[in-house]
């Protein structure tokens, strides 16, 4: 599932290396921190390249593709701190090393017990830790905290799976077209809440690593994931 | 002793330039030479930041060209060529903005009639910007290079224009968004869209 506006006809006129320029100046010198994740997105299919590319090479040792993805990840967002743009040398290629490299570590330290939690349970407890976080009168409402627990599992479900299991065309197409309402509605999402629910569910971004891309706390990712969740499930409620 | 680079110089250096007699590194340090001895010269700077996007060197490309602007605001070329640089950068608001000052230009100067057309681009006004481009090309006798920049574009732009069934059928559908389909189809049937 990709999210993305319309295109505009502005598009027609930029050229890639301009508009990575650009996002590398105003990082640098102009201080637009936002320019960070635009790079990281840029680049997050060359990461997510390079995980699958290791993973298929290495014994799994336990370990999932999830896994790589995040040593990926964790090597991308190094090699964006760590470029300088006026030295000359293309970031993709600079990447590339920076990031095998972050892969080489991961592997090399995940140990026997870290294989027994690999990615996929870790984010499933991280997104239902974030979603419980809720303080106040919610805690003493169980049903409420049950619906709150089902919801976060059901838009994860929705943007993370092509089509649901064993189902003939008229489910596949109802789903596409959740889906599809789904995207809309991250669309609709202030930008830092789209930019946590992007990264994460479309991208497999862990929240550690979004806070490191935005420059926040991983406690305020968790709440900003939270509350784009609540956002979403509100809008998609039928009017009582 | 003037702040300003003499314009023999200048003419001589451009002549250079435009016959290719230097590469491009060369040419960096020519300008680089006289902006030791003229730094508040304007037209050094836009030289300067021509010469480093024509090398990749984008990211001071944009600070030559900015500083032009900045030193000789009225500067219009100057202006014009940041402003498109801009634009190509993904950085439309600040094309538009500064471009503002191009308005003060006679309504028939060509760059006034590119930049009305560059701004029908960011309107999704394909027609309007290719119809305004052709009539700055037609207007501009003084920069040929910038005519084939301007030329290349609008021929893009008409390559990649909307079937007008195709338009009619969906009202809503802006004519970028048509044109950017036709573009992508071919590209993912054979599995290789960016």
């Amino acid at each position: 599932m990709k999210a993305g506006g319309s295109p505009r006809g502005r598009a027609l006129a930029e050229r890639a290396a301009y508009v990575e320029a650009s996002l590398w100046r105003r990082l640098r010198f102009e201080n637009e921190t936002h320019c960070r994740e635009r790079l990281f997105s840029r680049f997050l299919t060359l990461a997510r390249a390079l995980a699958h590319r290791e993973f298929g090479r290495r014994p799994p040792q336990g370990l999932d593709r999830g896994d790589f993805e995040q040593w990926a990840y964790g090597g991308l967002l190094e090699a964006i701190d760590a470029y300088d743009p006026l030295r000359g040398a293309a970031f993709g290629a600079f990447a590339r090393h920076r990031i095998r490299g972050s892969i080489a570590d991961g592997a090399a330290q995940a140990s026997e017990a870290n294989a027994h939690h690999a990615f996929r349970s870790r984010v499933e407890k991280e997104r239902l830790s974030s979603v419980r976080a809720r303080g106040g009168e919610d805690r003493d409402d169980p049903i409420r905290e049950l619906g709150d627990l089902a919801a976060a599992i059901a838009v994860g479900l929705v943007i993370e799976t092509p089509a649901p299991p064993l189902s003939g065309g008229y489910e596949t197409q109802a789903w596409r077209d959740l889906q599809l309402t789904l995207e809309r509605e991250i669309e609709r999402l202030p930008d830092t809440e789209g930019a946590v629910i992007r990264h994460h569910y479309l991208a497999g971004v862990s929240f550690a690593q979004i806070a490191q891309l935005l420059g926040l706390t991983k406690g305020r990712i968790s709440q900003l994931h939270r509350s784009a969740l609540g956002r979403i499930r509100a809008r998609l409620r039928p009017d009582d | 002793m003037s702040i300003y680079c003499p314009d023999e110089t200048l003419q001589t250096l451009v002549r250079e330039f435009q016959q290719s007699q230097t590469s491009l590194d060369h040419q960096l340090e020519r300008v680089d030479a006289l902006l030791l001895a003229y730094p508040e010269d304007a037209r050094l700077h836009f030289m300067r930041g021509s010469t480093l996007a024509g090398l990749g060197r984008l990211i001071e490309a944009h600070q030559g060209l900015s500083r032009a602007v900045a030193l000789a605001p009225e500067f219009a070329i100057a202006r014009f060529q940041l402003g498109f640089f801009q634009l190509t950068s993904g950085e439309a608001d600040a094309a538009l903005d500064t471009w503002g000052r191009l308005d003060r230009l006679d309504d028939g100067h060509y760059l006034r009639k590119f930049v009305d057309g560059l701004r029908c681009l960011v309107r999704d006004d394909i027609q309007g910007a290719v119809a305004l481009l052709r009539d700055g090309v037609a207007l501009n006798q003084e920069n040929p290079p910038l005519n084939h920049d301007m030329q290349l574009l609008a021929d893009r732009l008409i390559e990649l224009a909307p079937n007008p069934g195709n338009a009619a059928a969906d009202p809503n559908v802006s004519e970028t968004s048509l044109i950017l389909r036709q573009f992508t189809r071919p590209l993912s049937k054979n599995g290789d869209a960016p």
